[in-house]
């Protein structure tokens, strides 16, 4: 099977670019921030640049270990969705469960591996940034040399391995669980309830974000910036709760904009509308991502604006340098997950939308013009870009709100709208430029050879 | 049959030395060669010939899915001329319906949106009436709510029908209707195509390699090697079967004559 999974590599490079480049960007990164350990653990190092360095190093590489292993598993299952039907043949010629499984973890393993050994020359580039920004900004001692070593290589490696196996895993599980007949209904025919587990967790993920958001008002309300500590996880498990409730939320969404959408949109919105009712599963999927960018950038980046903006607190136990790390770290993760959030966003919508190739083209022969299969997919693409800057900002307010109270004694922040508007710009033209790109690409192909796959 | 009716007020189909080659490189293929013929309306006509001897090409081009290479196309009178794709499928929507063998319904449309869909893209009003009274028609007027998904071939393919004929086109183009059919549901379909022409005047041109489909048809035209080889008439599976071994000897002689 493992020999089967290099082979079904090879001829389907395509479907494994997301998944290569996510492990990659992670590896890269992880790497880059374990370095910073095996630097901590040099000759000659003070305590503070120690502690500096360790916690960077265990920040990053945490919500590294998290977000690729999301990005992975929001990858794979899509390369895996769309190969339904080769699943469905395997089995059918006798594949058991296990060896489709062993398949899918093996791919993962064989993509990691490499993603993982190019990331090595890059993120040792990158880690010897990081300590030359560190030092410029005099977080870290000048005279510390850079090291690159165990430390960098193990948790990087080992972090992406174990990523791509447990990503993949969750991926297989899911595939393996449908039978034969189902995997190749299921890309038609989607039910759209959630699993008992799904709700549970999303609940619970909605209940930690909101007790981070209550916890930094009634325990640092005037503690300065010590009030981060809670406010900016409390934007991300926030988001991290509304994203899983994609589905419901996708539903809701459409539910209000059928109208208005039939109205204007004429044939293209009433498209539209059918086509995201009945791919709510499709449409949650790449819901996900935007809710997460728009959430946590917001959040974490309005965060530290206000903190900028606000006169020093009394109350607060960190110190100014100590501060400056943190607002190195904040940008870092909000850049980190930013580019996941990008890659992620493109991967699945160009993925999906490529995967309609036939359908559109079947449309196309029951009389759609092109601009109406393109304005059809736009108003797809509005709907979901309206849901996930609409959620998003909503998973924001948890940390905005009562970190600004906590800072300032106000609950709207008095920072520029700017940062907000960038945002929002950015998630609505990833997601429209990803669908329509894909799209206008899907209906290059004449009707007649679309439909004949 | 070719030829012979060009001047009637009744014609839904018009080649006039239609050809389509394919590729430009060393080794064009030759797909429609210089291919003229008229089909009146109200007719029911099957396109014959083995596999790769134009049928599909022949289809394409006549329905306007395809351009030819050279000659000319006209459908109740209209020339079809090149333009971009827009122009192409306006002028399909409005004068063209389709049945394929793989059906091509939407399947995220219910059996009837699929059925008023092509009305809607002309941004017509979707006679949601009409719509029923046809499928009632080819026995589907229990299934509107469906989805594709939760129907057999046999019954997604009249919904193909029912959806080619609510916009009373000026012809209907079928590109090998029933080859994804059990024989059950093939000649149910069948009988639904000649009652569409026997009944409402709808003009039909099918392509097939089946002679039992083909004998449903009021005529035959062959194709070997993308030239029209012949007609007949009032076709019957026997009469078809024989003619087309004999193509078969004709096309294997071809290539000595050949270009
Ligand atoms: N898109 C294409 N590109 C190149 N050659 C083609 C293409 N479509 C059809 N052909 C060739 O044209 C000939 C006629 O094909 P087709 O019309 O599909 O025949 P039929 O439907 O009778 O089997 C065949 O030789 C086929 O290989
Ligand atoms: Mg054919």
């Amino acid at each position: 099977m493992f020999g089967l999974a290099v082979r079904s590599l090879r001829h389907r490079t395509g479907g494994f670019v997301a998944s290569f480049l996510s492990m990659f960007l992670g590896a890269t990164v992880v790497m880059a921030f374990a370095a910073l350990l095996d630097t901590a653990g040099g000759s000659g190092v003070d305590d503070v640049s120690e502690e500096t360095l360790t916690t960077m190093a265990l920040v990053v590489g945490g919500w590294g270990l998290v977000i690729v292993l999301f990005a992975v598993i929001s990858t794979m299952t899509l390369s895996v969705r769309q190969r339904a039907g080769e699943m469905a043949l395997l089995k059918s010629i006798g594949a058991t469960p296990f060896q489709v499984g062993r398949m899918i973890v093996g791919e993962a393993a064989a993509v990691a591996v490499v993603a993982a050994a190019l990331a090595i020359l890059p993120a040792m580039g990158a880690g010897r940034l990081l300590l030359e920004l560190l030092q410029n900004t005099d977080q870290v001692a000048e005279g510390i040399s850079y090291g690159f070593g165990t430390a960098a290589l193990s948790i990087g490696l080992g972090v992406t391995f174990l990523a791509a196996v447990s990503g993949a895993i969750v991926t297989a599980r899911r595939a393996t669980k449908q039978r034969a007949k189902e995997a190749m209904t299921a890309v038609t025919v989607e039910q759209a309830r959630m699993s008992r587990k799904r709700v549970i967790a999303a609940i619970a993920f909605l209940a930690i974000g909101l007790n981070c958001a209550i916890l930094t008002v009634a325990l640092f309300d005037d503690k300065g910036i010590d009030a981060m500590q809670t406010a900016g996880q409390a934007s991300i498990w926030f988001s991290i709760g509304l994203a899983l409730f994609a589905p419901v939320l996708v539903r809701a969404v459409t539910a209000v904009l059928a109208g208005p959408l039939r109205l204007l949109g004429g044939i293209s919105g009433y498209l539209a509308v059918e086509n995201v009712r009945r791919r709510t599963q499709h449409m949650a999927g790449a819901l996900m991502p935007i809710i997460l960018f728009t959430g946590i950038a917001t959040g974490t980046l309005y965060m530290q604006s206000i903190e900028n903006a606000a006169p020093p607190a009394a109350g607060s136990s960190i110190p100014a340098d100590e501060a400056q790390a943190i607002e190195t770290l904040n940008f870092v993760v909000v850049g980190m997950l930013s580019v996941f959030a990008a890659i992620l966003v493109i991967n699945t919508l160009v993925a999906a939308t490529t995967y309609r190739r036939r359908e559109f083209g079947q449309q196309r022969l029951a009389g759609s013009t092109p601009p109406q299969v393109l304005s059809m997919v736009g108003m797809e693409g509005v709907v979901l870009a309206a849901a996930g800057v609409l959620f998003g900002s909503i998973g924001s307010i948890v940390t905005v709100f009562p970190y600004s109270l906590a800072r300032t004694g106000e609950l709207l922040p008095d920072t520029t709208i700017g940062i907000y508007v960038g945002i929002v710009s950015t998630a609505a033209v990833l997601t429209l430029a990803s669908c329509l790109g894909a799209a206008r690409k899907a209906i290059r192909v004449p009707a007649v050879q679309a439909v004949a796959v | 049959m070719p030829e012979h009716d060009i001047t009637s007020a009744a014609e839904a189909l018009r080649l006039v030395q239609v050809s389509k080659t394919y590729g430009t490189g060393d080794n064009p293929v030759r797909a429609l060669d210089d291919v003229s013929l008229s089909l009146a309306a109200g007719t029911f006509t099957a396109i014959m010939g083995p596999s790769g001897s134009g049928k599909s090409t022949f289809l394409q081009c006549a329905a306007g899915l395809d351009q030819p290479t050279a000659g000319r196309v006209f459908i109740d009178g209209a020339e079809l001329t090149g333009g971009s794709e827009t122009a192409l499928t306006k002028f399909r929507r409005q004068r063209i319906g389709f049945i394929f063998q793989q059906f091509n319904l939407l399947p995220t449309l219910t059996v009837l949106q699929n059925v008023t869909l092509p009305l809607r893209l002309a941004g017509k009003r979707a006679d949601r009436k009409r719509a029923i009274a046809i499928l009632e028609r080819v026995g589907l007027g229990d299934r509107i709510g469906h989805r594709p998904a939760e129907l057999s071939g046999g019954q997604q393919q009249r919904v193909a029908i029912a959806r080619a004929l609510v916009t009373n086109p000026s012809a209907i183009f079928a590109d090998e209707p029933t080859g994804a059919l059990d024989s059950r549901s093939a000649r149910t379909v069948l009988s639904l195509l000649a009652e569409a022409v026997r009944e409402f005047g709808q003009t039909v041109v099918m392509v097939t390699h089946d002679p039992v489909a083909a004998s449903y048809a009021d005529s035959v035209i062959f194709l070997a090697d993308g030239r029209i080889a012949g007609s007949l008439d009032r076709p019957t599976a026997e009469t078809v079967a024989e003619r087309m071994t004999h193509l078969g000897d004709a096309v294997t002689l071809r290539p000595a004559v050949g270009e």
